[in-house]
Formats: C-alpha cells, sequence, structure tokens
C-alpha cells in the first residue's frame, strides 16, 4: 500500500492555469476521487500523477519515492484509460500480458497470473478472444485486469465509466470499489459523475478551474460542502443569502431572507454578517395543518408553486413571502389535502444548515 | 494479412535482385570513365566500338557540358572521371588547370587551330551553324538564304532557337551576328530584330525535335541534327547561310589525376583515328576535325570546310565580355516576347 | 521551470538523430548553395547585391510572376478539379470506382519530362490532336505557354490534392451532416458550410503539395515554356548552364525559390494550426442517393477527368510500340525501341530498383519515427523539427544535388562516385513525404494506446517499436512504396549526382529524349510505368482496406 502526496502541483497550457498550485496527501489503501465539470484539471492532474503530462511546478510523490521526476514507463501507477485503450491488435491474454511481458516475468509465470487476473475480473475463458469480439464493459474488465495484473503501487482510473451504460456503470463501480478493498490497493478515480463520487469514493475532493475546492469524505461534501460551487455541484439545494439580523436566540442565529427569517446553527453568523447558506430541500418537511413540528425545529410559511411526483420521492416548489424560490423533497407521498392548500407550512432543523465559509 | 506478406516479399526480392546484379558491375578490372557531353546515340556508338576493340569498358557520366565542367570543379581534390569529351573549345580554355598534357596520335592530322598548343586539349569534331528548315511547312525553295533573311518579320514566331544563357552554340550564334550585321549598336539593333521572330528554347535538343517534328518551320542549329533528322526519312534542309557562318569545335581532355590514365589516353587516340571519325560521321553525322576524310563520298555528302563561307568572329573577345552579353540578350528576349 | 526530462528522452532522441541527419545532408549542403548570393565577388565578405542586381532586372522578376502565376493557377485547378472528384468518389454512386480510385494516383509516376514530351507529340503545334482540330477549322490550340502549363500540372498534380481530400470526406462523420440537415439547411449548404470546411485542411495541404511541385519543377516548363522565363528554370540554367554558371545569382533564385515555397507552408501551417478538426468517423457517410442525371454527370466527369490526366501515358505506351528511325517518328508497329533498349537498359532498371528500394526504406526508417515524434510530443523543438523536415519539400533536386555534390566531394566524407550519394538525395527529398504520411496514419492511431503501454512498464522508445509501428505498418508499407515509385521518377536530383555504373532509367530516358533516340526514351517510359504500375496496384488495395490516404 502506498500514500501518494502532491505538493502545490501546477501547470499551464497558454494563458490557460489547467492545474493551479493542488496540493494533496491521499493515505494508503484510499480510494480518492478528483470530481468536477469536464475543463476542471481534474484529468490532467491523473496524467500528472502517471506521468504523461508534465510539472510546471510543485512534486508528487508515491510513498517516499519522488516520481514526477520519474518517466511513465517506471512509476508503476497502472492506469485505467476512458476509452479502455486495448490493443486492437493483441487478444485479450496478449492484452494483460503485455506489461508482464515488459517486466520480463518467466512465461511460465505469466500465464497464471493472466489467468488469475481475468478470473479476477469474471473474464476466464476469454484469453483467446480478440477485442472487437468484447463488448464495452467486458473491455473494461480487460483494460483492470491488463491493469491490475502488474501488481501497481496506485491505481489510476480516468472516467472508466463514461462509455457504458447507466446499469452497467453502477454495476462496474461496486466492483471496481470491491476489487480495490480486496486488493488493498491506493486508487485515484477521475469523474464528472457526483453520484458515482459518492458511492464509490473514501475521500473526494471536489475541483474547480485548476484548483480544489474542496476535499472531504462523501458526506461532508455533501452535507457541509464548503463553497457554492461545491454545494450546486454537488445536487440540488437551496442557497440562500442575507444578512444575520439579530444574536443567538434558543441556540440559533437568524437570517432574514425573502422576507422571512431562517434558522442557522448557533455560533455561526454575527449580527450583520452577509451570511450564504445551504438547506438542502430534503431537510425540509411539509407539517400538516394542526400538526407540530418538533421541538427546536424551525418553520416557514410558504407558498407552494409546483408539485413534481418523481416516484421515489416529490419535489415541491415553493415560493417565499417576496416570491424567492425555495425547493423542497419529500420521501413520501404528501396527503392530497396538503398539496391541495396554496399556502402551506415547512420545517426544518437547524443542525442541517451549512453555512458555507467561502461564499 | 496475406497482402502485407506480399508487400515484404516484394519489396525483400526487388532489394535482392538488386544486390545481386549490382555486385560484380563494380569490379571490373579495366575501364575507363568518360564525362561526356554528347548526346546518348554517339556515347552508345563510340563506345561500344572502343570496349570491342580495346576490351576497356567504359562508364560513361553523361550530363550537359556546364555540369561535367562543374563537377570536374568540385571534384578536383579527388577526381572521378578520366576524360571529358565533346566540350567546346572556350570551356575547354577555360579550364585548363583540370586536364594534364597528352600528345595524340592523330595529332598530325588535326589542324593547329583545333589543339592546344601544349597539347592539354584536342578538338574532335566541328559544328557549323545552320539554319534548319521543315519542307512540309516551308517549300524547299522559298525557305532563307542567309541569316539576313530570317529579320524578315514574316518568320516572326517561326524560327527555334535556344537560349544563349543555357548552349555555348546559341551564345556564339548570336554573338557572331552581332558582328555580321554590322558590330556594336547597329549589330544589336539587328539581333534584336532576329530575336523577335525568334522561339527561345531551353534547350538545344528541342530545336531539331521541333523542326523535324514540325512545330516550327525553321531553326538555328548545328548541321548535324539537320543531317541525322533528313537521313531518317524527316523532311529537313539544311542551309548555310550565304553571309557565312561559325564553325564551333567539340574535343576532349585528359583529366588530371584521373584514376585511370592509360584508359584515358587510349581513348583519346581512339577518338580521333580516321575510321573511327568515319564510323561516327556516317551514324552520327558530326564532321570531324581532321581534314582528311572525303565527305563527300560519305552519307550526307557534308560539304567540305573549305566550300562553306565563315564569318569573322572574335572568341576571345566575347568570351571575356560573356557575363555583359548575356544580361543584354536576356533582355533583348524579354522585350521582344 | 519545467520538469520535462521524465518522458523526454525518446523524442529527443529522434529529434537528435533527425537534426543531426538533416543538418547535415539537407542544410549544410544548401548553405553551400546559398553561401555563394550572399558574398561579394572576392567571396569574403557578406553582401547583399547580389539580390540587388538580380531583382533589378525586368527578366528575373518576370520569371517570380510566371512562376507563381502558374503555380497558383495549377494549385486552384488542381483543387477545383480535385475537390469535386474527390466528393463524387465519396459520395456518389459512380460505376467503376475501385478501377478510378487506381488510375487516379497513376499520374504521379509518369516522370513529368516525358509527359511534357508526350503532350507536345499530342498538342504541339503540329501534335496529331492539334492536326485533327485544325482539320474540322479549330486553330490556335497548343500546349506551350500559361495556360498549357498549368494543364499539364493540374493533370499531373491534381492526385496531391484528390487522395487526402477523399480520405478526409470518408472521415467525415455522418452525424455532423445529420446535424447540419437537422438545423434546416439544404444539403448543398451543409456541403458549403460544414462538410468542405471540415475537410479544409486537407485540401489545403494537398493543394501546398501542388503549389511546391510546380514552383520546384523544371522539366515541364523546360519543354514548355518556350520564351516565358520561369524561376525553376532560370535557377537550373544559372547553377549548371552550358557556358559557365553564375553560382551567385543562382544562389539568389534558389533563395527566392525556397521563400516562395516556405511561405507558403507558413501559411499553411497558420491556418491549420487555428483550425484542428478532429474527426475520425464513427459512421463513414453513405453514398448519396440522386437522380439519374446528377449520376451520369458525376460518372462523366470522374471518368473525363481520369482518363484525360492519364493521356500522356496511353500516349507514351503507344509511342513506345511505334518505329523511330533515329529521331524520326514513323507510324507503324515496331518493337525495336524495346530491343534497342534492352541492349543496355539492364543495368538502369536495376539502379532504378536498387537505389528506390534502399531510399525508400532508409526514408521509411527515418520519417515514422520523425512523423510520430512530431504527432505525439507537441514542443517548440518539435515545431523547428516540423519546419526543417519540410524545408526539402521547397528545394529544387539540382539545388540540392550540386549542395550535395560541393559538400561531400572532399574532406572528412566523400560520397561522390558512390551510389550512396544518390540514396542520400532521393531519401532527403522523400522524408517530408514520409513524415507527412506518418503523421496521418497516426491521427488514426488513439494515443491513449501507446500511454497504456507505457504506463504498463514499456519504455516509449518500446512502445513505438512493439506497439505502434505493427499498427502503423499497413500504412507504413503503402507510404514506402509510394515513396519508391515517386523515387523511381526521380530526374533532378539524379541527373546531377549519378557517376558511371548507376545511371537510373530516367537517367536513360532523359539522355535518349534529349539526343535522336526518342523511341528509345518512350520504350523506357513504359517499362517504368510497368514496373511502378504494380507495387503502385498494391498500395491502392492496401489503402482501400485501411481506408486512409497517406498525403
Amino acid at each position: 500500500m502506498t500514500a501518494i502526496r502532491i505538493a502545490e502541483v501546477a501547470r499551464s497550457f497558454g494563458a490557460v492555469r489547467a492545474v493551479d498550485r493542488v496540493s494533496l496527501d491521499i493515505n494508503e489503501g484510499e480510494f480518492f476521487t478528483l470530481l468536477g465539470p469536464s475543463g476542471c484539471g481534474k484529468t490532467t492532474l491523473l496524467r500528472m500523477i502517471a506521468g504523461f503530462c508534465d510539472l510546471d511546478h510543485g512534486a508528487i510523490h508515491f510513498g517516499e519515492r519522488r516520481v514526477d521526476t520519474v518517466p511513465p514507463h517506471r512509476r508503476n501507477a497502472g492506469m485505467v484509460f476512458q476509452n479502455y485503450a486495448i490493443f486492437p491488435n493483441l487478444t485479450v491474454a496478449g492484452n494483460v500480458a503485455y506489461g508482464l511481458k515488459a517486466r520480463n516475468v518467466p512465461a511460465g509465470e505469466i500465464g497464471a497470473r493472466v489467468a488469475r487476473a481475468l478470473k479476477l475480473v469474471h473474464l476466464d475463458g476469454y484469453d483467446e478472444r480478440w477485442p472487437h469480439q468484447l463488448s464495452g464493459g467486458q473491455l473494461q474488465r480487460v483494460a483492470i485486469a491488463r491493469c491490475l495484473v502488474i501488481e501497481p503501487e496506485v491505481l489510476l482510473l480516468d472516467e472508466p465509466l463514461s462509455n457504458l451504460d447507466a446499469q452497467l456503470r453502477v454495476e462496474m463501480r461496486r466492483e471496481i470499489r470491491l476489487l480495490q478493498q480486496s486488493l488493498k490497493i491506493t486508487a485515484i478515480y477521475v469523474t464528472h459523475d457526483q453520484e458515482e463520487a459518492l458511492a464509490i469514493s473514501d475521500r473526494i475532493a471536489v475541483m474547480r478551474a485548476g484548483r480544489t475546492e474542496q476535499v472531504g469524505g462523501p458526506t461532508e461534501i455533501y452535507q457541509r460542502p464548503a463553497t457554492r460551487f461545491v454545494a450546486e455541484f454537488m445536487g440540488t439545494t437551496n442557497l440562500l443569502s442575507g444578512i444575520a439580523v439579530d444574536g443567538p436566540v434558543g441556540g440559533t442565529a437568524k437570517v432574514r431572507v425573502g422576507g422571512q427569517d431562517f434558522a442557522l446553527p448557533a455560533g455561526t453568523a454575527r449580527p450583520r454578517d452577509a451570511v450564504t447558506f445551504s438547506l438542502r430541500p430534503e431537510a425540509l418537511r411539509l407539517i400538516a395543518p394542526g400538526e407540530h413540528a418538533p421541538s427546536g425545529w424551525h418553520t416557514l410559511e410558504a407558498r407552494l408553486a409546483g408539485v413534481e411526483f418523481l416516484g421515489v420521492l416529490t419535489r415541491l416548489d415553493l415560493q417565499l413571502a417576496d416570491g424567492a424560490p425555495l425547493r423542497a423533497a419529500t420521501l413520501d407521498l404528501p396527503p392530497e389535502a396538503a398539496l391541495r392548500r396554496e399556502r402551506i407550512t415547512v420545517a426544518y432543523d437547524p443542525q442541517r444548515v451549512t453555512v458555507l465559509s467561502k461564499p | 494479412m496475406m497482402t502485407k506478406r506480399q508487400f515484404f516479399s516484394t519489396v525483400a526480392a526487388l532489394v535482392l535482385i538488386g544486390a545481386v546484379t549490382a555486385g560484380p558491375a563494380q569490379a571490373q578490372s579495366k575501364q575507363v570513365v568518360i564525362y561526356s557531353a554528347n548526346e546518348a546515340t554517339l556515347d552508345t556508338l563510340v563506345f561500344d566500338a572502343f570496349a570491342k576493340e580495346t576490351g576497356i569498358k567504359v562508364q560513361p557520366v553523361s550530363s550537359g557540358s556546364g555540369v561535367l565542367v562543374k563537377r570536374i570543379e568540385s571534384e578536383k581534390a579527388r577526381p572521378q572521371g578520366d576524360v571529358i569529351w565533346g566540350i567546346s573549345r572556350s570551356l575547354l580554355q577555360t579550364n585548363t588547370q583540370y586536364f594534364s598534357a597528352y600528345t595524340s596520335k592523330n595529332k598530325a592530322a588535326i589542324p593547329a587551330e583545333y589543339r592546344d598548343p601544349g597539347d592539354i586539349w584536342i578538338g574532335n569534331n566541328l559544328h557549323v551553324m545552320v539554319i534548319l528548315q521543315n519542307t512540309k511547312m516551308v517549300p524547299e525553295n522559298e525557305g532563307p538564304k542567309s541569316w539576313a533573311d530570317l529579320l524578315d518579320p514574316k518568320w516572326r514566331g517561326k524560327i527555334a532557337f535556344t537560349d544563349p544563357a543555357n548552349s555555348g552554340s546559341a551564345f556564339t550564334t548570336s554573338t557572331m551576328l552581332v558582328q555580321l550585321f554590322g558590330g556594336g549598336e547597329v549589330g544589336w539593333k539587328k539581333v534584336e530584330e532576329l530575336f523577335r521572330n525568334i522561339k527561345v528554347l531551353n534547350r538545344s535538343s528541342l530545336v531539331p525535335q521541333g523542326v523535324g517534328n514540325g512545330e516550327y518551320p525553321l531553326g538555328i542549329f548545328l548541321e548535324y541534327g539537320g543531317y541525322v533528322w533528313q537521313s531518317n526519312g524527316a523532311p529537313m534542309k539544311v542551309i548555310y547561310p550565304a553571309d557565312g557562318s561559325v564553325v564551333q569545335m567539340e574535343g576532349c581532355a585528359v583529366v588530371k589525376g584521373g584514376p585511370n590514365p592509360d584508359a584515358a589516353t587510349a581513348f583519346v587516340d581512339f577518338i580521333n583515328r580516321k575510321d573511327t571519325r568515319e564510323l561516327i560521321l556516317k551514324n552520327t553525322f558530326r564532321r570531324p576535325a581532321r581534314q582528311d576524310l572525303d565527305l563527300a563520298n560519305l552519307p550526307g555528302k557534308m560539304p567540305a570546310m573549305s566550300a562553306i563561307k565563315l564569318a569573322p568572329y572574335d572568341e576571345a573577345a566575347w568570351t571575356e565580355a560573356r557575363a555583359a552579353t548575356l544580361d543584354r540578350i536576356k533582355d533583348i528576349i524579354l522585350k521582344t516576347r | 521551470m519545467r520538469i520535462a526530462a521524465a518522458r523526454a528522452g525518446f523524442p529527443l532522441a529522434v529529434a537528435a538523430v533527425a537534426f543531426a541527419f538533416l543538418g547535415l545532408f539537407l542544410l549544410y549542403p544548401l548553405f553551400g548553395v546559398f553561401k555563394a548570393s550572399f558574398l561579394d565577388p572576392t567571396g569574403v565578405s557578406f553582401t547583399l547585391d547580389n539580390y540587388a542586381r538580380v531583382l533589378s532586372r525586368a527578366f528575373y522578376r518576370a520569371s517570380l510572376t510566371n512562376s507563381l502565376t502558374i503555380g497558383l493557377g495549377a494549385t486552384l485547378a488542381t483543387t477545383a478539379i480535385g475537390v469535386p472528384l474527390a466528393f463524387c468518389l465519396a459520395r456518389l454512386p459512380v460505376p467503376g470506382k475501385p478501377v478510378l480510385l487506381a488510375l487516379a494516383a497513376l499520374p504521379l509516376v509518369l516522370p513529368s519530362f516525358v509527359g511534357a514530351y508526350a503532350w507536345v507529340l499530342l498538342l504541339g503545334r503540329s501534335g496529331i490532336v492539334s492536326q485533327a482540330l485544325r482539320a474540322i477549322g479549330i486553330d490556335g490550340v497548343s500546349i506551350y505557354g500559361k495556360h498549357g502549363l498549368i494543364l499539364v500540372y493540374t493533370l499531373q498534380t491534381f492526385p496531391y490534392v484528390l487522395l487526402p481530400t477523399l480520405a478526409a470526406f470518408k472521415a467525415i462523420d455522418v452525424s455532423i451532416e445529420e446535424a447540419g440537415q437537422n438545423l434546416g439547411a439544404s444539403r448543398w449548404r451543409v456541403f458549403w458550410t460544414v462538410i468542405l470546411p471540415v475537410a479544409a485542411p486537407a485540401v489545403l495541404s494537398g493543394a501546398l503539395l501542388v503549389l511546391m511541385e510546380t514552383l520546384e519543377n523544371f522539366g515541364v516548363p523546360f519543354v514548355l515554356a518556350e520564351d516565358m522565363p520561369i524561376l525553376a528554370v532560370e535557377a537550373y540554367k544559372l547553377f549548371i548552364g552550358e557556358v559557365g554558371g553564375n553560382p551567385a545569382s543562382a544562389g539568389v533564385l534558389g533563395v527566392l525559390l525556397v521563400a516562395c515555397t516556405t511561405v507558403a507552408l507558413l501559411l499553411q501551417r497558420y491556418y491549420l494550426g487555428r483550425r484542428r478538426f478532429a474527426t475520425g468517423a464513427r459512421r463513414t457517410p453513405p453514398e448519396l442517393v440522386v437522380g439519374a442525371g446528377l449520376r451520369g454527370l458525376a460518372t462523366a466527369y470522374c471518368w473525363g477527368v481520369v482518363l484525360l490526366a492519364l493521356v500522356p501515358f496511353f500516349a507514351v505506351v503507344a509511342l513506345s510500340f511505334m518505329e523511330y528511325r533515329g529521331p524520326v517518328l514513323h507510324p507503324g508497329f515496331s518493337l525495336d525501341n524495346f530491343l534497342r533498349l534492352l541492349d543496355r537498359s539492364q543495368r538502369p532498371l536495376m539502379n532504378t530498383l536498387v537505389l528506390a528500394s534502399a531510399a525508400a526504406g532508409g526514408a521509411a526508417l527515418l520519417g515514422v519515427p520523425i512523423g510520430y515524434v512530431l504527432t505525439r510530443y507537441r514542443s517548440r523543438l518539435a515545431d523547428v523539427l516540423d519546419i526543417v523536415a519540410m524545408i526539402p519539400f521547397a528545394i529544387a533536386g539540382t539545388v540540392l544535388g550540386i549542395g550535395l555534390v560541393i559538400s561531400f566531394n572532399s574532406g572528412w566524407l566523400i560520397l561522390t562516385g558512390s551510389p550512396l550519394i544518390l540514396v542520400l538525395a532521393y531519401l532527403v527529398r522523400k522524408l517530408p513525404f514520409n513524415v507527412r504520411a506518418s503523421s496521418a496514419i497516426l491521427h488514426q492511431i488513439d494515443p491513449s494506446l501507446e500511454e497504456a503501454s507505457i504506463n504498463l512498464g514499456v519504455s516509449p522508445a518500446r512502445t513505438f517499436l512493439t506497439l505502434t509501428v505493427p499498427l502503423m505498418m499497413g500504412g507504413i508499407i503503402g507510404g514506402t512504396i509510394l515513396t519508391w515509385v515517386t523515387i523511381a521518377s526521380e530526374l533532378s536530383a539524379t541527373v546531377v549526382l549519378y557517376s558511371g555504373p548507376w545511371a537510373t532509367m530516367t537517367v536513360v530516358m532523359f539522355q535518349a529524349l534529349e539526343g535522336t533516340s526518342a523511341g528509345a526514351a518512350s520504350a523506357a517510359a513504359t517499362v517504368l510505368i510497368v514496373v511502378t504500375v504494380v507495387p503502385l496496384i498494391l498500395v491502392h488495395r492496401l489503402l482501400r482496406r485501411h481506408e486512409m490516404s497517406l498525403l
């Protein structure tokens, strides 16, 4: 198992700073994801770790070994490419044996190791197939087997699932995660799909314009986004900005937004502070007439502007007093009666509000 | 996959065949390297005859005389050729530093004006500048009789000539005509009139080819061209201008420090022998430099030198003024287009 | 500061070898030739007088204008003919397409001076066709002059535009076209606004080749320009004029020639540098369904152009079976030309095969790695190498030949007199072609394959040899054979460099045509055509399998 240390790494292409002084410490055996929209620098950073992109500045270490000065073929960092990059002129076995031959592994051993690697990705018996005879998912498995068979120090995955259909994607990501855990290998995974990132990662670095916006575990990133960008990128949320109106009352702070008061966790705002906070739609609960909100919760009056039924959950589009939108989501189908009313009451636990440190 | 393999084997086979056949040819023991400015027909004729008689194989390097002299010049530190053959007297005279003296066995038969006083070079054949006429395009008796006739505007665009910048004989002819037409500005003015009628071609061989094939009714060229085409059935007439012409000599020299000096001198002797000259005249109509052949009874029935009127020509002066003269001719060409 | 050393070893090594080779066998000889143009008559001090002198002369200015007019005219004409032809062959149901495609590359095989000779016999003042036209009252048809040169160049070089454009049309993913139509554009509009712009880089690189070929060629204007001064011809005359050359002026014209082609090259790079259309068709566009009228028109057009371009071919082959007495052509069938040729041309034929094979092989060995480095490792060094490796395009063969003789006749490296100097000259001249062909092939190979290999622990050099080269093999073989074919018809450098026993078929042809045996020349041309057409057909089949073009 190998820790990866990325220190102050930077690279520009012309005037564009593709990677702008990024520092990351990735722990031994960790499944670490670089998440962000296209053009955010995540792939460039991964290619820097693999050695396919030179650094303008900074250093990369695998454990104690500095690798950014090592040619890519001596880094021992197995990479799975977005388009699989399966050698079309070699059979499945030939592809998997490729890296072993380069390492001058004895022929007898190669056979056994190839067989083992193919078994690992559930492709036993496909040895003599040609790449053009395989499906996308199978090609992906070959790519992973080819990569794992050389027992790399770290595993790098560049959007490996983006060419697969939705169902296969879910299946494969689970397999990749299980493989990584059973082999106890440090993995860096690049994706733009936040759901994928949340599902698979130990930790996630959300990247934007060459910088890391936030690094943390999936729940932390999702529930406590550090910036507006992260909050928005991690899924639909209510991002609200306003001015704190008075000091802590009953353990909460109050902020005035859209003509209404919102309660925030205690100690998160001082009077006259400009505050931006995220209130997730699923944190809002519909309070039926006559029902009481749990104690400590904050209640709001709102106008119901629209209802969207999405199967598992139902989304409500609300409007605050001055017309500002607020979205709520609920797992259970709300009673018909509640939805017929124009004015409804919602409530939330102030502890579920995240005040953004960098508005 | 089969196709790829076929490609490989084809290429491999070609290389192999080449290597096998190329090998032995280099192991020739008796050979001579001739830098020849002559055309291929003459080369083949002479080289075959020479090899047959002496057993010496000729390795020809054929090119324009300019290229050949350039080559000798650039190879002077390590000469590759043995003999240079078929180049003009002025080129021989101006490049004597690259040649070594040899007294030919045929020296006595060659008039003094056609050999070097120090035997550094020797003349082989003479070219008389003539007017060629395609008798299919211009009836036999309606052609020009003299250079002066060529100034007639009716020949506009109908006379093929070579660019004097690219042909020694064309340079000589043009400058001779300046003299013939009165010299100085008067002469130049008439030459300009002549150029008005002329199609200036880039290569001298295009002149007889053009007249013979009917591309141009008239041409200014060396006499042999007319006889070659005539004897092979082309409607070609050779006109010796009544107002006089100019003779150009072609000769040879032994290259100084060449790899096969003995074979070189053997070749120099061979090409000037009387029987060789007869063979050459019969096949390619080159007028010999030696004056003891009976031209009237040989194919072509060429007139003897004594029967041809020659115009005065100051070769040395014109060679001296070559650069400026060529510039002037260039201007005339551009102006008269 | 960039820490680039990590992965630069292999490209640096290739670049070093390439620079060493091109420096020694291209730049150094050229320097020798052009040095003269910058020196005063004493040969010591630097001066621009030679340029002032040459450019002050209307004659040489006219040669520059003529060359550019003809070159640009031919470039426009080849584009105007080649692009529709490519489109018809790519997208319209033209009968006999495979045959047409095979025939379309043939004009590149015939040495241009032989083609010019054939055109004179057909369309000269007393050419067979001209006379026939005169008999029916059409007078004044002539192949001489500017329009004739443009015509001959166009018919000889249009494959340079056709082949890459055809490949580009086929590489446009059909979805792009469908998207255009979906957005409401008519087919015609889609062609002008989507298809043509996407194919433009391919068209442009072909057009550039045409411009360079026409600017440096002297075999055709030598015969067809008559009075008109042409830059390449004047430079040739000044270099090796029979009356004695003028190295200073010749150098000036040589530099002008190189300057013109270099400007064209840089313009093209500038244009292409700002546009990168990587398409790589997932779905090759289908043949369009058109009415019988349009189909007939396209058929007539394609066959018309290709057959017209092959006229000199047929003419030369026909001439070789006619009776020649000396230089004079007599109607009537005869095999004498071939018998006469057989006497003395076995060795030249072998020379052509051996020299062309050695040079084509060498050009592949050097050109493929250079093309690889240029395509896969973009850097400033690569940009410089790219430009240097394209210089031979701009250099007339004669100029390079003279430079090689000057540079390698004495001193530490003596090459004159050995066949190696011919091989080197061919190699240098054809290198740009190989480099481009390799780049074209590489654009179709996903770079992540190589990265995967390197990532698995195989060094970049070994990855290139054991993965990339096998993947490129079809294209490399095709490119090498095309190079081989064009070398076999090379004259301008050969005529300056060959020695003794190493005369090639083109030298034999040139000398025979210069002298009094045009019959032997046409027979030699026929033999050369046969020898080069066979591998060309093989290339064609190979290329079709790979759905690609090498120009």
